[in-house]
């Protein structure tokens, strides 16, 4: 009855610090709900005439959403870089950052379902999907798991930081022993979400570009690269602009994580261009397509040149603990990191797998208007959800938000 | 303790999980689909689905050729102006030399082989207009030319006795009733003709082309 | 219908109302003819017109963008459709039946798991109420997979010409949506010489065929023994029937197009928006898993013809084939064309090393 009433009291308290803040914050809040309404207007369209209002074909049957999807949950799996070592080797550094961490892996895995349902012909009958009043092929179906895991990943992602805010709110401590097996298994979760998303790839005998045992591994090391960039820039942006303190020890740990997954990932890139090039086989074209192009159709070139050159840029960047610790080159670093790998693991992997098609036809892939239109929308939906969980547990953590504060005063 | 608990169940959960997953190659009874295909027919009584009823209606003669029993149209019905001997009710020789105004199959142009090979008497019996000759100058019944036609397609005949050439009457279920020779070929001009496709796909070419379709 | 045994939430909108009554607005006229509700229907295929009930009207009706937009909050909320229909006043008898059959149709269980009466009943309603939207009738099947039956499909290289007669008959037989042209069947036209070069092979032609020095080869759905894409559907609104179909229902999948990725031989098409097939090329003899007509949002492709082949026809394909290269029949049956071709001709099946056992062989004279 109590923990209700603290509930309700957290609730209302986090609905009046949402609604307030400066004007810049105000600005922000309209442009992203803006964005959003454009988004829902978009999806109205696509709603209303059927999915041929984006780019996708029968050719290329998965396109701008999935692309995002896929990318968004390697963002949700990189929380774990900051849960492990707080919550679990005890290095107090991080403790700060894991909030906000864990708030952004939220905001992405709410993106992550956005973007599935905006993919699907027949929103009307998602209910198909939950198990016991639909059917849920499960185990055979990897789109299952993959449901599974990024639902447990979202509940685990809520609750860890709920408990410890709605203490926190309270004035007490959290209870480590509630939280950290919580944590604990977590860390697996991220891991075992994105490799269960690489799986919904690799699994396709049909599409020989996806159908290689690095995908999965590769995907955890573009995941643990560009999601730690993410929450660095976020937490550069929190330093500025709110009384959180974030140590320059955490970021310079992040930045280290940051280094050695994208060296890894360049590692795995070399070895993959090396299969593909150095022995071309006709499984090779979609990386033939992606790279220089296939019968004069080359829509992606743009693209995944600019991704390379970026991503190896800011690899070799931050492989120099010069430049890694001068701020202005680790946020410029991870700014272009973030876009790199956004190109690679969303567009530059998904739309390849479809071209060539089975029987070697080739139509490109280009996103509409509305296409582009709902994207954003989703993405501002992300950055709304992570602004007011951010801006809640910021509240909490200062302790400007306490429950009962305002009778004491 | 409690907690300890809980992960630990959970690992179970996973485990097992991963354990039914791996499983999801069902180690099928078969090698291939040909030996499942022929070991499930070592048996085969027969299925409920006949054509019997919608060949009710058409007129087919059974015919047995190489091990094989099946229906084929009966053809001299088929036929506008049988029998022949309606009007040549003399041998062709001394009908060739009467040279009145059009000849009356003047739209017959024989395209089949070359001129050394064949003309109208390789098949059409000379004395006996109302039935065709076969090389050795046995008569051969309209209804059954595609005894005719074996006599130089052999490898044709074998694969359309099988069922590799030529089509079905109404559908794969039983009896089996399958077109003869002349229901696609015309036996005077049995090649089939170059024509233009009846589709042409204008959405796969502009999505091909423009890579936008929309 | 039996209320005790069903799979889907009824909502009983109106409880005096026989269901399967054909007269029910009032004027005697059983044939729908009371002129004010003849203009309410528009002859075009399902869910088309304006006057909509139940769940439709939220997500599926033709609507402005506007209203699109203002309803889009309102979708949230499910049977709010359902909820104006009984609130309304103006709602005659047939729009509360068609209300009711939507909302049966919206929350029916998955036709893979249906007993026989629960098929009978999703049919029946189904007909009626394609009765109740266009006055036609059309006579639809829910006929189960024969015992002893395995459909295979074989296809004669050297005697296909390329002359598209096939694809033709197909589009007609099977409802396909004239607006995309979308197809089962594709043709390649190779070059003779080169092998089965499908990279290099054109399968949208428009000249003379057969063109020299090329051969012709289709494919479509190859109906596989070891389907992946019906390992991969996360509602299994796709499956391998016992007669070896391989079959979706319609009203089942979900749109996500995760078995589309996974076929190996581009044998999935997806309705991107919704089809349409003018109303007097309707081809009204149906099956609910084969030629039905679909809605958008979903998967479809060939089913061998099934509302033929499970009454001893040839699918429509084999049937246009004018040159015979086209085989079909019963795997199981020693006696069959098929088999006398498997066992007798050289056949080959196209990427036999992925494993997916398809039951459609090539060969050549």
């Amino acid at each position: 009855m109590r923990r209700l009433k603290v509930f309700k009291s957290l609730l209302i308290d986090s609905l009046d610090v949402i609604t307030h803040g400066s004007r810049k914050y105000h600005l922000w809040m309209g442009f992203l709900t803006f964005v959003m309404l454009v988004g829902m207007y978009c999806y109205s369209i696509q709603l209303d005439q059927g999915l041929s209002v984006t780019g996708m074909t029968d050719r290329v049957s998965w396109g701008l959403y999935i692309s995002n999807f896929t990318f968004l949950v390697g963002v949700a799996a990189a929380a774990v870089m900051l849960v492990m070592p707080t919550y679990v080797l005890k290095d107090i550094d991080f403790k700060q950052a894991v909030l906000i961490g864990e708030g952004l892996a939220v905001a992405a895995l709410i993106m992550c379902l956005a973007f599935v349902v905006a993919d699907m012909g027949g929103p009307s009958v998602l209910w198909h999907m939950i198990p016991g009043i639909g059917v849920f092929n499960f185990p055979n179906s990897m789109l299952t798991w993959d449901v599974i895991v990024l639902n447990g990943y979202l509940f685990l992602n809520i609750s860890i930081p709920y408990y410890i805010l709605f203490r926190h709110y309270q004035g007490k401590d959290a209870n480590p022993k509630i939280y950290v097996p919580g944590a604990l298994i977590s860390v697996f979760w991220a891991v075992s979400i994105h490799l269960v998303t690489a799986f919904l790839y690799q699994g396709l005998q049909a599409r020989p570009f996806w159908n290689n045992a690095l995908l999965g591994p590769r995907f955890l090391a573009s995941a643990f690269a560009a999601g730690p960039a993410l929450i660095i820039l976020v937490l550069a942006i929190i330093r500025n602009y709110t009384a959180f303190k974030v140590e320059n020890k955490t970021i310079g740990k992040l930045a280290m994580i940051v280094t050695v997954a994208a060296q890894i990932n360049l590692i795995m890139l070399v070895s993959e261009l090396f299969k593909e090039f150095y022995a071309p086989t006709h499984h090779s074209e979609s990386a033939y397509y992606l790279f220089f192009g296939l019968h004069g159709k080359n829509a992606l070139l743009p693209w995944i040149w600019t991704s390379i050159p970026l991503n190896v840029l800011a690899t070799v960047l931050l492989t120099f603990g010069k430049f890694r610790n001068n701020f202005k080159v680790l946020y410029f670093c991870c700014f272009i990191l973030f876009v790199a790998i956004w190109i690679e693991k969303g567009f530059g992997l998904i739309v390849p797998g479809f071209i060539p098609g089975p029987y070697g036809k080739i139509a490109e892939y280009t996103p509409t208007g509305v296409e582009i239109g709902v994207t954003m929308g989703i993405w501002a939906l992300g950055a709304f959800v992570f602004t007011i969980l951010a801006k809640t547990a910021i509240k909490i953590e200062t302790g400007k938000l306490r429950y009962k504060k305002k009778d004491s005063q | 303790m409690n907690n300890n608990c809980y992960t630990y169940s959970i690992g179970c959960l996973i485990m097992a999980l991963f354990l039914s997953f791996s499983c999801k190659h069902k180690e099928s009874k078969y090698h291939s689909l040909t030996d499942k295909i022929e070991e499930e027919s070592k048996d085969f009584i027969g299925t409920d689905i006949s054509l019997e009823t919608l060949l009710e209606e058409m007129k087919l003669l059974e015919i047995h050729e190489e091990g094989h029993a099946f229906l084929i149209p009966e053809r001299k019905g088929q036929l506008k102006s049988y029998a022949c001997s309606e009007c040549h009710t003399k041998p062709l020789a001394s009908m060739t030399s009467l040279e009145i105004g059009k000849k009356a199959h003047w739209n017959v142009k024989l395209a089949h082989a070359d001129n050394l090979t064949m003309n109208c008497i390789t098949c059409h019996s000379e004395s006996n207009l109302d039935e065709l000759t076969s090389l050795t100058g046995s008569e051969i019944d309209f209804d059954a030319s595609y005894k005719l036609c074996s006599q130089c397609h052999t490898a044709q005949f074998k694969d359309w006795t099988g069922g590799a050439h030529g089509k079905k009457i109404a559908g794969w279920a039983p009896p089996r009733a399958s077109m003869t020779c002349v229901n696609c070929h015309n036996p005077h001009s049995p090649s089939f003709d170059t024509r233009w496709p009846s589709r042409f796909n204008t959405q796969m070419e502009k999505e091909r082309k423009e890579g936008l379709s929309h | 219908m039996s209320e005790n045994n069903t799979k889907w939430f009824s909502l009983n909108l109106s409880n005096s109302k026989p269901k399967q009554q054909a007269s029910t607005c009032g004027c005697g006229n059983t044939s729908g003819g009371c002129g004010g509700h003849q203009n309410e229907i528009r002859s075009s295929a399902i869910g088309d017109e304006r006057h909509k009930d139940g769940f439709e009207q939220v997500f599926d009706v033709q609507m402005d963008r506007r209203t699109a937009f203002k309803k889009l909050t309102a979708s949230l909320l499910i049977g709010a459709g359902a909820v104006t229909t009984s609130c309304s006043v103006v709602a005659d008898e047939k729009s509360k039946e068609k209300a009711q059959i939507d909302w049966e149709e919206q929350f029916k269980g998955n036709y893979k798991l249906m007993s026989d009466e629960e098929k009978k009943a999703t049919v029946d309603r189904l007909v009626r109420s394609y009765e109740l939207r266009t006055n036609k009738t059309i006579s639809m099947t829910s006929e189960n997979a024969q015992e002893n039956v395995l459909f295979g499909y074989a296809f004669n290289i050297s005697k296909c010409q390329g002359y598209m007669d096939c694809v033709s008959a197909c589009v007609e037989e099977n409802n396909q949506d004239r607006n995309s042209e979308m197809q089962y069947i594709r043709i390649h036209e190779m070059k003779d010489g080169q092998g089965l070069k499908f990279d290099e092979a054109d399968d949208n032609y428009y000249h003379e065929v057969p063109a020299e020095g090329h051969f012709y080869l289709g494919t479509q759905c190859f109906h596989c023994d070891n389907p992946p894409c019906v390992d991969v559907c996360p509602v299994q609104a796709t499956w391998r029937e016992e007669d070896g179909l391989v079959v979706i229902d319609y009203d089942w999948c979900v749109g996500c197009r995760y078995c589309m990725a996974a076929c190996p031989y581009d044998g999935r098409r997806f309705n991107w928006s919704k089809p349409e097939v003018p109303e007097d090329e309707v081809n009204k003899n149906q099956h609910y898993l084969g030629n039905r007509m679909r809605k958008k949002g979903v998967m479809e492709k060939c089913t061998f013809c099934v509302q033929r082949s499970r009454k001893g026809q040839n699918p429509a394909c084999v049937d246009a084939c004018p040159t015979g290269a086209r085989i079909f029949g019963n795997l199981l049956d020693p006696n069959s064309t098929i088999r006398w071709v498997l066992e007798n001709k050289k056949v080959f099946r196209l990427k036999e090393d992925l494993g997916t056992e398809p039951k459609f062989w090539y060969f050549m004279d």
